[in-house]
């Protein structure tokens, strides 16, 4: 029986992070159908709602992906974006699932590799993590 | 196992007389004119086709005031809970506040195969009783002080006061490392079917553990153990109390006494212990066991205190900002230098008024009653 690629979601900002994620497709590096982008305005627009919502309706893990510090491009930067990283991990810890299952990645413009490690990568150690979280009927 | 119009039936709506001294007395409705619960009632009986959601039913703040004031003691709340269960199984549903993390979290806890990891807070001075077949049910608290660490909330110093109360009452007693969620705010809400994964889930581990007593801080959780989980699931022999239930008759005995605290008091009576548990005397009786401390009474309190505005983490605007502003003004009519409360939602929401209302709203200290009562244990 072949093992199903765990459920990705990457919330990606409009900015770098998606253009990462362009970058790598017209690279034309392949990864699993399971790993959904979700495309937000800027990193600071997600909560611990939307990651939580994410988890609640069967991801495996989430990556948000968002520029390097000092390119925001509203000026935010991490401020926001870290309390409700921060935050959601420690639930993620008390939940019992593990704090593993978020990460947050910070990439330059255009870096269609680096994006493609960090996906491959963070699935393979999502693999590894048990128990994998059921996706709800 | 729901039987929408028997479930009407049994609120007493229908004695309804129309008089509208519910709205009167509702903290809503005086701010926000739309919410008549009245108005609602009829729409409902009448099944008024120009309407077919009624969005004023997410208002309700489920404070039980109306209940207290109606002469025939119609349900509303209830009344209110079987409307919101109707609209949300035909995918109506509120506006989730902070982003619907609390409801998510809620889903996130009755999945079967949860192995929470909750009890790193727990001190090292706790005397815990193994095996035991009571227990301290903790409730959300953990979480709670991570969602709201931004607002200065610490509502598991409540719970650790809590334990060393029942330690220094030397009644023995265990936790649970599993325990989820009660489920109130999604049965609150209408989600009927995550408030009943919830239950079973914890009516399991329950079971697994041979629980015949729980003692909880949360008045939430106290009501919704003692009486929603057996109205539901059936009676399963468990007595619950809550912990001013339990440590109140032992300072009224003499059994047990705590020390001194110079400062003036108020309390804050959280609607779910008052209003529906009947609990009013208890947590004074444990304030007047504290030496040097002066306790003075809110303009309205008890029976008719005023709710903190609270919601099941839904709806939560304008409205709800104003009346927590006016029950901390009442706070602080008394001169009191701390307002106690033992509902951890009633400080989350309490607190936030301060912090976000940019100064405007008194910024009285709030506490809990068991933290309070513990810190004159020493």
């Amino acid at each position: 029986m072949s093992k199903q690629a765990p459920n990705i979601v990457i919330f990606a900002c409009n900015w770098d992070g998606l253009s990462c994620v362009e970058a790598a497709s017209q690279a034309g590096y392949c990864y699993p159908a399971s790993v959904k982008v979700v495309r937000v305005s800027c990193l600071s627009r997600i909560h611990q709602g939307l990651i939580l919502k994410a988890f609640e309706l069967g991801a495996d893990g989430v990556i948000l992906l968002g520029c390097e510090p000092g390119n925001c491009h509203f000026d935010i930067d991490a401020g926001l974006v870290t309390h409700e990283y921060e935050n959601t991990r420690s639930i993620l810890n008390l939940l019992g699932l593990g704090e593993e299952r978020l990460v947050i990645a910070h990439l330059a413009h255009g870096d269609g590799y680096g994006f493609m490690k960090q996906v491959t990568g963070f699935i393979t150690e999502v693999e590894q993590m048990q128990p994998a979280i059921p996706v709800k009927a | 196992m729901f039987d929408t119009e028997r479930e009407i039936k049994d609120t007493k709506i229908h004695l309804c007389l129309d008089c509208g001294k519910c709205t009167v007395v509702c903290p809503v409705a005086q701010y926000e004119p739309e919410f008549t619960p009245r108005l609602i009632a009829q729409r409902r009986l009448r099944r008024d086709s120009s309407r077919p959601h009624d969005d004023t039913i997410w208002s309700c703040l489920n404070c039980y005031m109306c209940v207290e004031r109606c002469n025939y003691h119609v349900k509303f709340p209830e009344f209110i809970q079987i409307l919101r269960a109707e609209a949300f199984s035909e995918g109506v549903q509120p506006q989730c506040s902070h982003g619907g993390a609390l409801q998510s979290l809620m889903h996130l806890m009755s999945l079967e195969e949860l192995k929470q990891d909750r009890m790193g807070w727990l001190p090292q001075d706790i005397e815990l009783s193994e095996p035991c077949d009571t227990i301290f049910f903790i409730g959300c608290a953990p979480y709670f002080d991570i969602i709201f660490g931004d607002l200065g909330v610490n509502t598991l110093a409540g719970i650790k006061g809590a334990l060393r109360l029942l330690n220094r009452a030397q009644i023995p007693f265990t936790v649970l490392d599993n325990e989820r969620c009660c489920g109130r705010d999604l049965l609150l809400q209408g989600d009927r079917e995550g408030f009943l994964a919830l239950a079973r889930a914890n009516m399991e581990e329950f079971a697994r553990h041979g629980v015949k007593k729980i003692i909880t801080n949360c008045p939430e959780g106290h009501y919704t153990l003692k009486v929603e989980y057996p109205a539901i699931l059936g009676n399963a022999g468990i007595e619950v109390m809550h912990l001013t239930e339990v440590i109140a008759p032992l300072l009224q005995s003499g059994e047990m006494s705590l020390g001194r605290i110079e400062k003036t008091a108020t309390y804050h009576d959280p609607c779910t212990l008052g209003r529906c548990s009947r609990i009013f005397d208890q947590p004074r009786q444990i304030l007047g066991g504290l030496t040097g401390l002066e306790f003075v009474e809110m303009e309205e309190s008890r029976e008719k205190s005023l709710c903190c505005g609270a919601s099941p983490w839904v709806n939560c605007g304008a409205v709800n900002r104003e009346i927590q502003k006016q029950r901390l003004a009442q706070a602080e009519a008394t001169g009191a230098e701390i307002l106690v409360t033992t509902c951890p939602k009633c400080q989350i929401h309490l607190k936030c008024a301060q912090k976000r209302s940019d100064g405007k709203a008194p910024q009285i200290e709030i506490q809990d009653l068991a933290e309070l009562a513990a810190r004159a244990l020493d």
